[in-house]
């Protein structure tokens, strides 16, 4: 049944060329080929819009979250890990993880508001009186 | 929270903004450049302080020291890529502002910008408050980000955020198809590096690694604007993929499920039994080999096919194929676009990877 020759990575280097050939595609010839797979190119498309946009929004609402209790993330302080993203609040330290699948937020920056945060911020409401 | 924007007291008129001080950077033209900004912030240094982080990230930027103006602004010179106005922006020139006490005309103005043009990218910056939830804002611009702090790469990540927004929103239908069929592909590639993750999980993680790379080309992929979006997101697909790949390669093992198989007497027996013991990736080769053959096998009636699908194995690029097999430029392209709707309509059989 199987022989001995090296097949390492033939699958995985047709499957690379197949897709850099759909990148050579024209508008026309991909909504045809899709349509022609017996999917609907428009709905195929919106699809791929959401996943986009859903992800930006689990992002988005990480950093909300975290802002909203005071702490501040370095925007390329997150680490991946196994399961997702990892990073600490500049001030207070504590963590927060991020699943990415679930969009899962989970770690001690949710427990509460970051306590240091105000002796950091320079407040203009103060410096103004 | 209504009740909150209803007191405004206004104080004795402040200081007239004096004009930007020559030391700053060299205002970019609106025309020339490929991004703009509203600026609209009535505090001096603050103004300078943001004009400058906005044209080191390339923006032009437009001023306005009022809501009046950054309106007025907005009507003439909109939609810009993002605008910037400051919570405690006085409605008029000369206005004063009480910050002790909630302001209405910053979100005011948010809230008309966003009522001309759902789509546009607005910040409300609040250095004053320790956390945005404590900046009061009526509901319908509580979804604009709010930034606190100046530090700390948040203004460049919420910038980089709408930036992103905009050129999802941006994509054409034949792009985002192509972006898919792409991620298909790739993930077809990876077989069981892929861990059962999908072309889904495969664009997210291109688009997290995009976010997160605003500023780190280390630990995210940087999108460099010279380079169209899709672009970029083909490039992270890309290096994701490769990531995936040496990752299982470094901790893979197998179930001795997916390595019996049945004949058709109903035999069980071991790819690994056909073997010689010296082969390292011995039962990784085998499965990738019987893969091979279950798609090789889709085309037992298309020698063109099938000829064309052993040259890309085979690592053989389009003119050495088109050469070895004599296949003409047409043949060629119809070859390869039945052998995609082949693969493509086996997978959509069975998963939605």
């Amino acid at each position: 049944m199987a022989d001995k020759t090296n097949h390492d990575g033939n699958l995985e280097r047709f499957m690379n060329q197949l897709g850099d050939s759909v990148l050579a595609l024209s508008d026309g010839n991909i909504r045809a080929e899709v349509s022609e797979a017996g999917v609907d190119p428009d709905g195929e498309a919106e699809r791929t819009r959401t996943v986009l946009h859903e992800a930006l929004q689990k992002l988005e609402n990480v950093n909300r979250r975290l802002s909203n209790l005071g702490h501040t993330v370095n925007s390329n302080g997150w680490h991946r890990e196994r399961s997702g993203y990892r990073n600490a609040c500049v001030t207070c330290g504590s963590f927060v993880s991020f699943t990415p699948a679930t969009g899962e937020i989970r770690g001690e920056a949710l427990d509460g508001l970051c306590l240091q945060s105000d002796q950091y911020t320079i407040r203009r409401r103060e410096a103004s009186r | 929270m209504g009740h909150l924007f209803s007191s405004i007291e206004t104080t004795p008129p402040s200081p007239q903004i004096e004009p930007l001080e020559p030391t700053l950077l060299p205002p970019c033209s609106i025309n020339a450049s490929s991004k703009s900004a509203l600026l609209v912030e009535g505090d001096q240094s603050l103004l300078s302080c943001f004009r400058q982080l906005l044209e080191k990230a390339g923006y032009a930027v437009r001023l306005a020291p009022d809501t009046e103006e950054g309106l007025r602004l907005f009507r003439e010179c909109g939609p810009f890529n993002v605008v910037l106005i400051n919570y405690y922006v006085p409605e008029k020139k000369g206005t004063g502002i009480n910050c002790l006490i909630p302001q209405i005309h910053g979100v005011r103005l948010a809230a008309s910008i966003r009522d001309m043009n759902p789509s546009q990218g607005i910040i409300i910056v609040a250095l004053d408050y320790q956390c945005a939830s404590d900046v009061p804002r009526p509901a319908e611009v509580a979804q604009i980000p709010v930034l606190i702090e100046t530090g700390n790469g948040q203004l460049r990540s919420l910038l980089e955020k709408i930036e992103v927004d905009r050129a999802i929103k941006g994509l054409t239908s034949s792009e985002l198809l192509q972006l898919q069929l792409f991620a298909k592909f790739r993930i077809r590639g990876l077989g069981r590096a892929a861990r059962g993750r999908d072309w889904e999980d495969l664009l997210e993680e291109a688009l997290y690694r995009t976010l997160i790379g605003a500023e780190d080309t280390q630990n995210g992929r940087h999108w460099n604007r010279r380079v169209s979006f899709v672009q970029h997101l083909k490039g992270a697909i890309l290096s994701i993929a490769s990531v995936w790949k040496r990752q299982f390669k470094e901790e893979s093992t197998y179930l001795m499920s997916e390595l019996l198989f049945h004949d058709a007497e109903g035999q069980d027996y071991s790819l690994i039994d056909n073997v010689a013991s010296s082969s390292s990736p011995a039962d990784q080769r085998l499965i990738e080999k019987n893969e091979e053959d279950r798609v090789l096998g889709l085309f037992n009636d298309d020698s063109e096919a099938l000829q064309l699908l052993r040259g890309l194995m085979d690592g053989l690029r389009k003119t050495e194929i088109m050469s070895r097999y004599g296949l003409e430029e047409k043949k060629y392209a119809a070859a390869l676009r039945r052998i995609r709707l082949k693969v493509l309509s086996q997978r959509n059989n069975g998963s939605r990877g």
